[in-house]
């Protein structure tokens, strides 16, 4: 079990989710962050601080975001994508993509 | 500064709703408990992160809120008469070596346990820090927790940063002494108490508080001296804020700190319990509520209920390895009634 960032979050990259992080698990991408699956402990605590709904808990994953699960944990073995521990500025147009959906293919590695 | 250890038969680490049940059912088996946590106040997660929002799985509670959950939890355990440390963190739990354990926090508090019950959730809560470099030399001198007792502003330029209670009130205590007091940021909306969010307009009416749109990038220095922050205000523009002195009311967040350091197995970053007692890989170590693992494990409150239970059994047995744990009823037991104080 781990928890899960979904497609929502790619070119939002609000980023309050890692300042409640316990744990540290949360790597950081170009638009995105993913959740490392080793690291998680599954307390749950980011899931309300995501502005864009983006988290889930691994079995809350809705059908459409299943993929979501290997590519969070392939994305945190990336090494360039490094930890991120404090909250920073979200993306500049991160509103204007909130309630966007498929956004996979806007994914930077 | 260490002071003298306390010698108890329990200390509790961690006063969120299992580490309460925890004391309560230490009591209940006639062992007296110390409990220390990070917060000011008992409730952990409940009284920080879900204070106002309802819980619907607490059996024989229908709904109540996460506040209402600790109140209870408080008055159940109150016959016991737990003795609380509260706003202090567990640093060190290293063995006697005559089979207790010494405790210590940073604030020089000290235990030598017969027991420990690792109740400490997701961790302590500690403030959460601007993200930006460079404050650490200036804490405690110029950049303050509001979480913290804060020194008398009078006569200083004050800045705030934050929307909540913490923030806008550190701005009202400091508005009539001040020589001028500023809250930044991101925008102009705050979370806070009503009553809270109107004396602060009334104050900023009167222009002894004001309100800035910005999101904090550096700090600007003058030797050894923080003179000012530097953020980005609302069109984008890089702007000091000159300041003499810095509040950070930006919240809470659990940080699991150094549990991993004590030398107790660990899975994923928690601790490994067996399931009839609840004991860590240590002797007299046992670790409660969303802090352990075992197979089937799930984070809910009523779990570490149980897991208290049958800890604080586990408890009496490690201590009083030649008398027998007797299962005793509350209903009907004299012994528990008298523990309970009722006769």
């Amino acid at each position: 079990m781990t928890h899960v960032v979904t497609e929502n979050c790619i070119r939002c990259k609000y980023t309050d989710c890692v300042d409640v992080c316990p744990v540290d698990c949360f790597r950081e991408g170009p638009n995105f962050l993913t959740i490392d699956p080793d690291e998680c402990i599954d307390c749950a605590v980011c899931i309300p601080e995501c502005p864009a709904n983006a988290i889930y808990a691994e079995e809350d994953l809705p059908a459409d975001q299943q993929h979501m699960i290997k590519l969070n944990a392939e994305l945190a073995q990336l090494p360039s994508w490094k930890s991120i521990t404090k909250r920073k500025a979200p993306l500049p147009d991160a509103d204007e993509w909130k309630d966007k959906s498929g956004k996979l293919k806007e994914l930077v590695r | 500064m260490a002071s003298t250890p306390i010698d108890t038969d329990a200390l509790v680490i961690g006063a969120g709703p299992v580490g309460l049940f925890q004391a309560f059912q230490l009591g209940l088996q006639g062992i007296a408990c110390h409990i220390v946590d990070a917060l000011p106040h008992p409730g952990g997660q409940c009284a920080e992160l879900y204070a106002d929002k309802p819980i619907y799985d607490i059996p024989g509670i229908p709904v109540c809120t996460g506040r209402e959950l600790v109140e209870r939890l408080r008055q159940q355990i109150a016959p016991f008469q737990p003795t609380f440390h509260l706003g202090q963190t567990v640093e060190t739990l290293q063995a006697t070596g005559d089979g207790r354990w010494a405790v210590g926090t940073n604030t020089g508090s000290a235990w030598r346990a017969k027991t420990v019950f690792i109740a400490a959730g997701v961790g302590a809560f500690v403030p959460r820090s601007l993200s930006i470099e460079g404050l650490v030399p200036h804490m405690g001198r110029q950049v303050w927790f509001a979480s913290s007792p804060l020194p008398d502003f009078a006569g200083q330029h004050l800045l705030v940063t934050g929307d909540g209670d913490s923030a806008l009130q550190a701005c009202l205590d400091a508005a009539s002494t001040a020589a001028s007091v500023t809250l930044m940021h991101r925008r102009e909306h705050f979370s806070a108490e009503p009553e809270r969010m109107e004396a602060f307009k009334a104050a900023q009416a009167t222009g002894r508080v004001r309100f800035v749109a910005g999101q904090a990038t550096a700090i600007a220095v003058a030797g050894e001296r923080l003179t000012a922050l530097r953020c980005l205000n609302a069109e984008g523009a890089e702007v000091d804020l000159p300041c003499d002195q810095l509040v950070m009311a930006l919240g809470l967040s659990p940080k699991l700190g150094p549990v991993a350091q004590w030398g107790l197995q660990i899975e994923r970053k928690q601790l490994v319990v067996s399931t009839d007692t609840f004991a860590t890989s240590a002797p007299g170590i046992f670790a409660v509520g969303d802090i352990n693992t075992y197979p089937g494990k799930k984070k809910l409150i009523l779990c570490g209920f149980h897991e208290a239970t049958l800890a604080a059994f586990g408890a009496s047995a490690y201590l009083w390895p030649n008398d027998k744990t007797l299962l005793q009823y509350t209903t009907t037991s004299t012994t528990l009634h008298q523990r309970l104080g009722l006769i």
